[in-house]
């Protein structure tokens, strides 16, 4: 069977997740003051500062400048992503999903890891030419098994533990609902651990990404 | 064919959190000792426990969502 699923809930909620990613920060960044922050700012502008840290403490802030937008629109847009799904889920006859989460696909957290990993090798390669090369062949090849095995484990790892994540608490609370009343203090519980489970896991993608990055462009002395 | 289903997803969901529990307990475990040592490095400390656990719930995740793919073909 050949052809191309086009996942409707998934399409449309990538595109609200966009809208509300684009209205927090935009609102966030209006009319700035730095007297009399708004608390839009004051949350937008924690939410910078944690990015750098983890640029900081991955790529270091020297080189890390330029990476601090792309941390911040993947902690924000996996985040919102993360949370779409819980106050709701639209199935329709005939299993036809119409919302979830965006990232309870494994399509979408596919392209953000393809996007993440490509952005790695890319920069390894155009920016840090002769080590990123000379890695590979560390301590005379005997890394390289290795180094290959990761190449491949690092995109399915980041892709498969968003997807997972997210999808298996989606299905959790599924399964709950079908107790009816009687789950409804499990279902409170539950959907606070996803909460909590989609920001820690919207922090470990930025942090892993930051991390990936920082392994192929930056050449530490003494290797 | 639907009883082996069942099985098999009971050993891959069963095994995953056995992993989980026992990665899980050795992160925090560990994080806990490291705190106690130095008590003035709980924020870096709590941070990375948190990137540990993240990391290694990953399989176990996996193993979940193929538990229930299995679950459904029974």
């Amino acid at each position: 069977m050949f052809g191309i699923h086009l996942d409707l809930a998934a399409l449309l909620t990538i595109g609200i997740t966009s809208i509300i990613v684009l209205i927090l920060a935009i609102s966030g960044a209006r009319r700035i003051s730095v007297a009399n922050p708004s608390k839009l700012q004051n949350f937008m502008e924690w939410t910078v500062e944690f990015v750098e840290g983890i640029i900081g403490s991955t790529i270091g802030s020297k080189h890390g400048k330029g990476f601090i937008a792309l941390g911040l629109t993947l902690i924000m847009y996996i985040f919102v992503g993360n949370m779409l799904g819980l106050p709701f889920s639209i199935v329709t006859e005939d299993h036809v999903a119409w919302w979830k989460s965006p990232t309870a696909d494994i399509a979408v957290t596919g392209a953000l890891t393809v996007i993440v990993i490509f952005l790695s090798h890319y920069l390894g390669i155009t920016r840090n030419t002769k080590h990123y090369f000379a890695h590979y062949f560390e301590y005379k090849g005997a890394m390289l098994i290795l180094h290959l095995i990761e190449v491949v484990s690092k995109p399915l790892t980041l892709a498969f533990r968003l997807y997972g994540n997210i999808y298996a608490g989606e299905i959790m609370i599924s399964v709950i609902l079908g107790a009816g009343w009687y789950g409804f203090a499990p279902l409170a519980v539950w959907q606070g651990f996803s909460v909590f489970v989609g920001a820690i896991q919207a922090f470990v993608f930025t942090m892993l990404t930051m991390v990936y990055i920082s392994q192929t462009l930056i050449h530490e002395e003494g290797h | 064919m639907g009883v082996m289903a069942l099985v098999a997803a009971a050993i891959v969901f069963g095994l995953g959190a056995l992993g989980a529990g026992i990665g899980n307990g050795l992160i925090v475990g560990r994080a806990l000792e490291g705190i106690s040592r130095q008590p003035e490095l709980r924020g870096t400390l709590q941070t990375t426990m948190f990137i540990g656990v993240g990391l290694v719930e990953a399989m176990p995740v996996v193993a979940l969502v193929l538990a229930f793919i299995f679950f459904g073909k029974a």
